[in-house]
C-alpha cells in the first residue's frame, strides 16, 4: 500500500477516489436502473421485468415524443445561440476593455445570489397578462391592450433560460479571450489587418474552445430542463423533459419515462457530438 | 546600402502620464542600412520602435517613412513590418498560413501567394515545412517564420524588437550572422531594438544609444567603441576603466593632462565627447592595458599595484588590478595564451599605457 501511494498513479489513484466513488454510485449506479427499467414493462402496479425492445418502439413512432425531442432540441439550440451571442460581447468587454475585471466578473455572479426558482418567477411577474412589462406599456399608451405573446410559450423560455445561463457563457468565453496574446493581436494589425478582419482571423478562431465549452453548459442541461418550460412555457412551450415528468408522476410508466429519458439523452449527445465538430471545422476553416 | 533616407524622425517625444518615455528624438535613416537601437530596458528604445510601426501615437514631432508624414497612418497602413520579441505565431494557423496571413489581404493569385510563401521561406532556411503546426516548431524556428512573415510582405522597413533575446546563446550567435546575410541580400532596412551590446556590434551598420528616453550617441559600432561620448555610453559597450584627468594644457586637437594613477599623458580630444572642462574623465579599454611583472619600457605612462581579483572567461583573463590613489580597481583584459601570462591574487605587477588608448570622456559630471 504504501508503495503504491509513493507512485505518480498511485498518488492520482488516490487522490480521484473520492470523487470517483461518488460519481460512481450517484451517476453510473441510476444510470445503470435507469437502462434497466427502459427494457421492463408497466403492468399496473406490477413491473413485469421481461426484456422488451416495447418502449423503444413506442418512443420511436410515438408522434409527440418526436415533436417534444425536436422542440426541447430547437428550443435549447436558441437559447445556447441567444446566450452565447449575448455573453460574448460582455465577455470581450471584461477581457479587453476594462481594468476593473475583478468587479465586472463579480457582478455578472450577482443572479446566482437568488435562487433559479425565484428568477423565473419575477420573470413571470414581468412578463404576464398584468405584469410589469404591459403595465408599463399599457400607462406609457404604447399599446392599449395587454401583450399575450410575453408569456407562455417558447419566446419566454427562451428569454428566461438566456438570462439564467449568461454567466455560464460568459466565464468560459472570458477565459478563451483573457489567453490571447497581446502581441497576436498587433502582428495581424502589423500585417495588414483592420480591427475587424483582426477579430475575424485571430480573436473568433482562438475563441472556439471557448464558445464550444460555454455551448455545451448551456445546450445539454436546457434540453432536459423542467421547471423553466413549466412555469413560463404554457402549452406550447413543453418540453420532453415535461412528458418524462408525466411517465414517471400521474402516468405511472417508468419504464417509458426511463426509455424517454434515455432517447433524449442519445438526442443531446448526438446533436452536442455535431455541434462540437462542426465548430471545430469551422474555426479551422478561417485564414 | 544608399544616401537615400528612408526614416525620418524629428522632435519625437512620448508621454504616460507625467513619465516621459522618449525625448526629443531625432533619427535619419539610410536606405538599405542596418540601426540598432542599444540601452537597458526602460530606455524607451522599445517604445521608439513601436511609434516608428504605428503601435504607439508620439506626443510631439513628425516620423515619415520613405517621404511620407506617418502621423494620420494607422499601423496597418505602413510600408513597415515587424518581428515581435515574442514572435507571436498564430497557434490557430500552420507555417504556411502564418507566412501567407498578411498575403491574403493583398488579392494575389493562389499560385502567386503558394510561391512567395516558398520563396520566403527558403529565405529562412524553412523551405518545405509549410504544413508544420505552430506548436512543432523550435524557438529558432519560431523566429525564422516569424522572419519569413514580415519578409514576404516586401516591406520597405523591417522592425525587430529584440529578435534574439528568446535563443540560447549558440545559436543567437549564428542567428546574428544569418540575419546579417539576409538583410545584406534584400537590402530592405532593418531597425533592431536590443539590448545586447555585443548583438548590437555585429550586426549593425549604425548603432543609436538610448539612456532614459535620451538618444545620446548615433555612430558606427568601432567609432562607438573608441570614441564613446559620456560616461554612459562608455560603460554600456564593452568594459571601461575610469579614471579622473586633470587638464595641464590645450593644444587643440589634443590636451596634455595628469592622468589619476599614470601620471603625465597626452590624450586626443574626442569630438564626440560634447563638454569641455578642466577636469576630465579618462576611459581606458581593458584589453588596451599592458600587464608585466616589471615596470614596461615603450609605454606612455605605468603604474604599480596589486592583483585584487581574477576571472577567467576562457579566451581572456581578467585582472583586476589595486593602485594606490585610484578608487575602483583598475581591469586588464589579458588574451589567453595558455598561461603564459599567469599573475595570482596579491602579486605586485605594473600597468602600462599609450597616450593613443587613453578616451577623452568630456566633463567629469557628463
Amino acid at each position: 500500500m504504501a508503495g503504491l501511494l509513493k507512485s505518480e498513479a498511485g498518488k492520482g489513484l488516490a487522490l480521484s477516489a473520492p470523487a470517483s466513488l461518488y460519481v460512481g454510485l450517484l451517476v453510473a449506479g441510476p444510470l445503470g436502473i435507469l437502462v434497466a427499467y427502459s427494457f421492463w414493462t408497466q403492468t399496473y402496479v406490477e413491473i413485469d421485468k421481461t426484456l422488451t425492445w416495447a418502449n423503444y418502439l413506442e418512443a420511436a413512432t410515438d408522434p409527440l415524443v418526436r415533436h417534444l425531442v425536436l422542440r426541447s432540441i430547437f428550443i435549447a439550440g436558441a437559447v445556447t445561440a441567444a446566450t452565447v451571442a449575448l455573453a460574448y460581447p460582455i465577455a470581450y468587454f471584461i477581457a479587453f476593455r476594462t481594468n476593473k475585471k475583478t468587479l465586472w466578473l463579480l457582478l455578472i455572479t450577482i443572479p446566482f445570489w437568488s435562487s433559479y426558482l425565484l428568477r423565473v418567477f419575477s420573470w413571470k411577474l414581468i412578463l404576464g397578462f398584468n405584469g410589469v412589462m404591459n403595465s408599463a406599456l399599457l400607462s406609457l399608451g404604447v399599446i392599449d391592450e395587454p401583450l399575450t405573446f410575453l408569456l407562455y410559450n417558447e419566446f419566454a423560455v427562451v428569454l428566461t433560460l438566456a438570462h439564467a445561463w449568461a454567466p455560464f457563457a460568459i466565464l468560459p468565453i472570458y477565459v478563451s479571450l483573457q489567453k490571447i496574446d497581446r502581441s497576436l493581436l498587433e502582428a495581424a494589425t502589423d500585417l495588414g489587418c483592420s480591427k475587424l478582419e483582426r477579430f475575424i482571423r485571430v480573436t473568433l478562431p482562438l475563441t472556439v474552445p471557448g464558445i464550444i465549452a460555454a455551448s455545451l453548459i448551456i445546450f445539454i442541461p436546457t434540453v432536459g430542463d423542467y421547471v423553466t418550460p413549466s412555469l413560463v412555457g404554457g402549452s406550447q412551450g413543453k418540453m420532453i423533459a415535461n412528458l418524462i415528468q408525466v411517465q414517471f408522476g400521474p402516468a405511472n410508466n417508468w419504464p417509458l419515462g426511463a426509455t424517454l429519458s434515455l432517447v433524449a439523452m442519445a438526442a443531446v449527445g448526438v446533436v452536442a457530438i455535431l455541434f462540437v465538430l462542426l465548430a471545430t471545422a469551422l474555426g479551422r476553416r478561417i485564414r | 546600402m544608399t544616401d537615400q533616407n528612408i526614416i525620418e524622425i524629428s522632435g519625437v517625444e512620448k508621454r504616460f502620464g507625467t513619465f516621459v518615455a522618449v525625448r526629443d528624438l531625432n533619427l535619419e535613416l539610410k536606405e538599405g542600412e542596418f540601426f540598432s537601437l542599444l540601452g537597458p530596458s526602460g530606455c524607451g528604445k522599445t517604445t521608439a520602435l513601436r511609434m516608428i510601426a504605428g503601435f504607439q501615437d508620439h506626443d510631439a514631432g513628425s516620423i515619415r517613412i520613405a517621404g511620407q508624414d506617418m502621423a494620420n497612418i494607422p499601423a496597418n497602413k505602413r510600408p513597415a513590418n515587424m518581428v515581435f520579441q515574442s514572435y507571436a505565431i498564430f497557434p490557430h494557423l500552420n507555417v504556411g498560413d502564418n507566412v501567407a496571413f498578411g498575403l491574403r489581404k493583398l488579392g494575389l493569385g493562389k499560385v502567386e501567394m503558394q510561391n512567395r510563401v516558398a520563396e520566403a521561406l527558403e529565405m529562412v532556411e524553412l523551405g518545405g515545412l509549410q504544413s508544420r503546426k505552430a506548436d512543432e516548431l523550435s524557438g529558432g524556428q519560431r523566429q525564422r517564420v516569424a522572419l519569413a512573415r514580415a519578409l514576404v510582405m516586401r516591406p520597405k522597413v523591417l522592425l525587430l524588437d529584440e529578435p534574439l533575446s528568446a535563443l540560447d546563446k549558440n545559436l543567437r550567435e549564428a542567428m546574428q550572422l544569418e540575419m546579417r546575410r539576409l538583410q545584406q541580400k534584400l537590402g530592405i532596412t532593418f531597425v533592431m531594438v536590443t539590448h545586447d551590446q555585443y548583438e548590437a556590434m555585429t550586426m549593425s551598420d549604425r548603432i543609436g544609444v538610448m539612456f532614459q528616453g535620451k538618444l545620446e550617441q548615433v555612430d558606427r559600432p568601432e567609432v562607438l567603441y573608441a570614441r564613446p561620448c559620456n560616461r554612459r555610453v562608455a560603460s554600456f559597450i564593452g568594459g571601461m576603466n575610469f579614471l579622473e584627468a586633470r587638464v595641464r594644457a590645450d593644444n587643440g586637437a589634443s590636451v596634455e593632462v595628469d592622468l589619476q594613477g599614470f601620471g603625465p599623458l597626452t590624450i586626443d580630444v574626442n569630438p564626440n565627447a560634447i563638454s569641455r572642462s578642466p577636469d576630465l574623465l579618462a576611459g581606458i579599454r581593458p584589453e588596451q592595458l599592458e600587464i608585466s611583472a616589471t615596470r614596461p619600457e615603450d609605454y606612455d605612462a605605468s603604474l604599480q599595484g596589486i592583483v585584487s581579483d581574477i576571472a577567467f572567461y576562457g579566451e581572456s583573463v581578467h585582472y583586476y588590478v589595486r593602485a594606490e590613489g585610484v578608487e575602483d580597481p583598475i581591469a586588464v583584459a589579458v588574451p589567453n595564451y595558455f598561461h603564459t601570462v599567469d599573475y595570482k591574487r596579491g602579486d605586485q605587477v605594473w600597468l602600462g599605457v599609450q597616450n593613443a588608448s587613453v578616451i577623452d570622456l568630456g566633463a567629469r559630471e557628463g
